[in-house]
């Protein structure tokens, strides 16, 4: 018994005993997996804002440009697809909002 | 120092514009390129296309590209232009020549060094057409299993 509470203890990124810190550890420890930057995998230099194919992804149903930590995009090539997006919606390529 | 830098204009005229409206516009924006000495490199008209939102109460917009390498005082005067003619909905004019030349240098960049790493390999710099055609296959299989690898939770 003590024995087995001692390892789940170790498995459970050593999170205190209480039943809620195990859930919690258990929530984390849940498959996740690695967003890798569409642009970067896909060797793409120039994020155009002709191209609204290519920004169509990033930007979800209300019209707001999808955040990073959601899209897996790397910090350059959002810099990139943010001027692209805001440079479409003025031409009204692209939403600025949808209700 | 004159410099002849690459612009790329769009703008968008009415759903109702005619061939005559378009052509018009287009002799104007050649009369202010003109005058500063520049040359229009490229047109190309998008058509009719729906907009996302309405602009002045229209719901569909003609578009026309184009590629504009002048000086920059050209995009100034041009922009007053085309904000005082009615015939023009919406426009945007945007500095194209360093976005393509840093897109290019990246992608020299990325042949050269895969070269180097291939030849430090003791590969021919080029791949072969073999490894080419296995490589395509290798992409078809990734296709099928893409989490392989990947360890769930990895990224913490």
């Amino acid at each position: 018994m003590s024995d087995y509470e001692r390892e789940g203890r170790g498995g459970g990124r050593g999170g205190a005993g209480k039943a809620k810190d195990g859930e919690k550890g258990a929530k984390r420890t849940f498959f996740r997996r690695r967003r890798l930057c569409k642009f970067c995998v896909e060797k793409i230099d120039y994020i155009s804002y002709k191209d609204v194919k290519l920004l169509a992804p990033f930007i979800p149903e209300r019209g707001k440009i999808q955040p990073r930590r959601i899209s897996g995009v790397c910090a350059t090539h959002q810099r990139a697809l943010h001027t692209a997006i805001k440079r479409a919606r003025h031409l009204a390529l692209v939403p600025y909002v949808t209700d | 120092m004159s410099q002849a830098r690459q612009y790329e204009l769009v703008y968008i005229a009415p759903p109702d514009a005619t061939d005559e409206v378009l052509a018009e516009l287009q002799t104007q924006v050649a009369a202010v390129v003109d005058r500063f000495g520049g040359t229009i490199d490229r047109t190309e008209p998008w058509g009719r296309r729906r907009l996302a939102y309405q602009i002045n109460h229209q719901r569909e917009g003609t578009y026309v590209l184009q590629v504009i390498t002048g000086p920059g005082a050209m995009t100034a005067e041009l922009d007053r232009r085309l904000r005082v003619l009615d015939a023009i909905m919406r426009h945007l004019i945007v500095r194209v020549d360093e976005d393509l030349a840093v897109a290019e240098r990246a992608k020299a960049r990325r042949k050269s060094a895969t070269m180097e790493r291939r030849v430090r390999r003791g590969l021919p710099p080029e791949p072969t057409e073999t490894e080419l055609n296995r490589r395509n296959q290798e992409d078809d299989d990734l296709d099928g299993g893409p989490d392989g690898g990947f360890r769930a939770g990895g990224d913490r």
